[in-house]
């Protein structure tokens, strides 16, 4: 009742024309970004953090947010019409969706995509009203070792995801935390790592850092490759029918279930829960053989699920300061730029901005839902912008945003640098994610460990005497213990389970 | 690939080598508890474990036949146009950030915008032109009048 009460200031704020305009922006760009392939959400919302340098922190972290919530959607048009994801959340929206347009059906795809996406996004935005508040309290009576060990468990379940490639991931993870030790150590205040140059003392911006990782080594990965070229699918009509609209409402429900629960669980990424809520829908249909071939079921239920995801991967963030992923580690970086931290406390101490964030993601999809059914041709005209203009642009903001935060050119290098390390990083098949969450937890997980040491006198055995923080410590070593000892009859999902 | 993943490896071994002596260097622990070097010290520590780790497991790996590997080495860097571009791209960004000290961010970028898109292809002038003075004057005037954002003016004042 409490949470109801504080949501509805929240939606009288959002709701007023200034963070109704940041929405709508957000939603427009959000959408643009999805549209154009090789530019995930990541990414996208990276170069467009110097966008909200003006703004008041609730105004920037809601266009962030939109921003987000747009490229999702945004990346289901390319999927359908091009056959080319423009995020990696879509590609399992391809598989029925480009069989649908290929049908002449590209519009019925589109609709119930966002239709889908809005219904997901909704109920997931619902349930985060309920789970978050909760969640927050409890996390309130944690102590530094609790935090500590959460910590560790986010990241580990980050690296437990990366499957065969643990150890790379598990080395990627210690040379972000590495990263983030440059600068001033936060406890004692010496200089550490920083070679007496003085711009290294503030440590290494995370802005730069996930623009160069981002959105330079993602310029530069597409500049290699040939461009695609657009396959004009007709758009007879935008909307489903009824018929179509029948056949999707379970798939909505369970994408819902499927997306929700697999958000709330750090390092999952958003491309699981569209894969399992495909398989799911493919296991309970009466005709599976339809799938793959153009059954709107497959469209609806995985972009259901990847918009539900997309909501419910705000409550480890808001409740608990955990980014569950590269983008909701990007928002986290928003959060920080602009003075707010997000976890337990930011209920407490700052509720008429997170419950007006957290309104705006209900505007944000009803937002969304209006711009996408009908302005799908104009998206879908935006897919012929020639990549050197596009590359141009993006490089415009990369710039921008690094020099921006401090005004230093020293934080383009870092940019520059980092996007070629990004991009050899890639090519050699070295997870990035768990870096960038190791980089912006480093200082959070090292203050925290500190503490808690400096509480028991240098000694250990604390976390032996706080049953929360050795259960949470148990789990990265479940996880990784599970995953390297597992059975062979146990093997991850593979693509040849959605063929 | 496989002997692009041991260099890279290497290399990050390498890393954690010069962090662990670095921390060494910083205090591990003091009379309040851990130093300084403490948390950096077991980090690079645990990072040279991994890397050792990942080391030995690329080294058991089964090497692919000799005619393979070769088609592999080629895919990891690019080659023909797809590297020029890169090393456009790559070099353009780097000429911007030193020209936008000197002449600041209206120039340094139009000529940055004209340069990066005939490099990527376009022949049309005139619509470099238009782009060129958008992506420089344009983004300039919006960033700094409309969104207060601070941008380089050069030594000259522009």
């Amino acid at each position: 009742m409490e949470a109801l009460g504080h949501l509805l200031h929240g939606f009288a704020a959002a709701l007023t024309p200034g963070y109704l305009l940041y929405a709508f922006v957000g939603c427009m760009l959000g959408t643009l970004i999805g549209v154009l392939p090789g530019l995930g959400p990541a990414a996208g919302t990276a170069i467009l953090i110097p966008l909200t340098f003006s703004l008041d922190a609730t105004g920037a972290i809601i266009m962030l947010c939109a921003i987000y919530y747009g490229a999702m959607y945004g990346g289901t048009i390319t999927s359908v019409l091009i056959n080319v994801p423009g995020e990696a959340a879509s590609v399992v929206t391809c598989i029925d969706g480009h069989q649908m347009a290929k049908q002449g059906r590209a519009g019925s795809a589109l609709g119930i995509a966002a239709i889908g996406s809005f219904v997901g996004g909704t109920l997931a935005t619902v349930a985060l009203v309920a789970v978050a508040m909760p969640l927050a309290s409890l996390a309130l009576k944690f102590g530094p070792a609790e935090f500590f060990a959460l910590m560790v468990a986010g990241l580990c379940l980050v690296v437990g995801l990366a499957g065969n490639n643990m150890l790379a991931a598990l080395l990627m993870t210690v040379i972000g935390l590495l990263f983030a030790m440059i600068g001033v150590d936060p406890v004692r205040g010496a200089p550490r790592f920083t070679f007496g140059v003085e711009e290294l003392y503030d440590g290494i911006g995370f802005v730069p850092v996930v623009m160069g990782l981002f959105g330079v080594a993602e310029l530069l990965l597409a500049a290699e490759k040939r461009q695609t070229h657009m396959v004009e699918a007709e758009l007879k009509s935008w909307m489903p029918t009824g018929a179509e609209c029948r056949q999707s409402v379970g798939a909505i429900g369970r994408g819902t279930v499927v997306g929700f629960v697999l958000g709330l669980i750090p390092g999952v990424g958003a491309i699981v829960p569209t894969f399992m809520a495909y398989v799911l829908e493919k296991r309970v249909s009466k005709t599976p053989e339809r799938f793959g071939k153009g059954a709107i079921e497959g469209v609806a239920s995985a972009e259901t699920a990847n918009n539900a995801y997309a909501n419910a991967s705000m409550v480890p963030l808001l409740a608990l300061g955990i980014p569950s992923s590269p983008t909701i580690a990007v928002l986290m970086g928003a959060f920080i730029v602009n003075g707010i931290t997000p976890g337990p406390f930011l209920f407490k101490e700052q509720p008429e901005l997170v419950w007006t964030v957290i309104a705006s993601f209900f505007v944000g999809n009803v937002l969304l839902l209006i711009l996408n059914l009908p302005l799908v041709g104009l998206w879908a005209k935006l897919l012929k912008i020639p990549f050197s203009y596009m590359c141009a642009g993006v490089l415009i903001f990369c710039v921008i945003g690094a020099y921006g935060l401090k005004q230093s050119l020293f934080d383009v290098w870092v940019m520059l640098g980092f996007g070629i390390l990004g991009y050899l990083l890639r090519k050699l098949d070295f997870p990035i994610a768990p870096a960038i969450l190791a980089l912006i937890l480093g200082p959070m997980m090292e203050r925290s460990l500190r503490t808690t040491l400096e509480i028991s006198g240098g000694s250990f055995a604390i976390f032996l005497d706080r049953p929360v923080a050795l259960g949470l410590l148990a789990v990265p070593v479940i996880v990784i213990g599970f995953l390297l000892f597992k059975p062979r009859s146990l093997a991850p999902l593979r693509e040849s389970d959605i063929e | 690939m496989r002997q692009g993943r041991l260099i890279a490896t290497g290399a990050m071994l390498a890393f954690c080598l010069f962090a662990l002596w670095q921390s060494l260097l910083l205090s591990l622990t003091d009379r309040l508890g851990p130093g300084p070097g403490f948390f950096p010290f077991w980090l690079a520590l645990i990072g040279i474990v991994l890397a050792i780790a990942l080391l030995f497991s690329m080294w058991r790996e089964p090497q692919p036949a000799a005619q393979d590997a070769s088609i592999e080495e080629v895919r990891i860097l690019p080659h023909g146009w797809g590297a020029l571009r890169c090393l456009a791209i790559i070099g353009l960004l780097a000429a911007v950030t030193v020209a936008m000290e000197l002449v600041g961010f209206r120039l340094a970028m139009l000529v940055f915008n004209a340069a990066l898109v005939i490099a990527l292809g376009e022949r049309r002038w005139w619509i470099i032109f238009v782009f060129a003075v958008l992506g420089s004057f344009g983004v300039y005037y919006l960033f700094t009048t409309w969104l207060d954002v601070l941008l380089p003016t050069g030594q000259f004042g522009i």
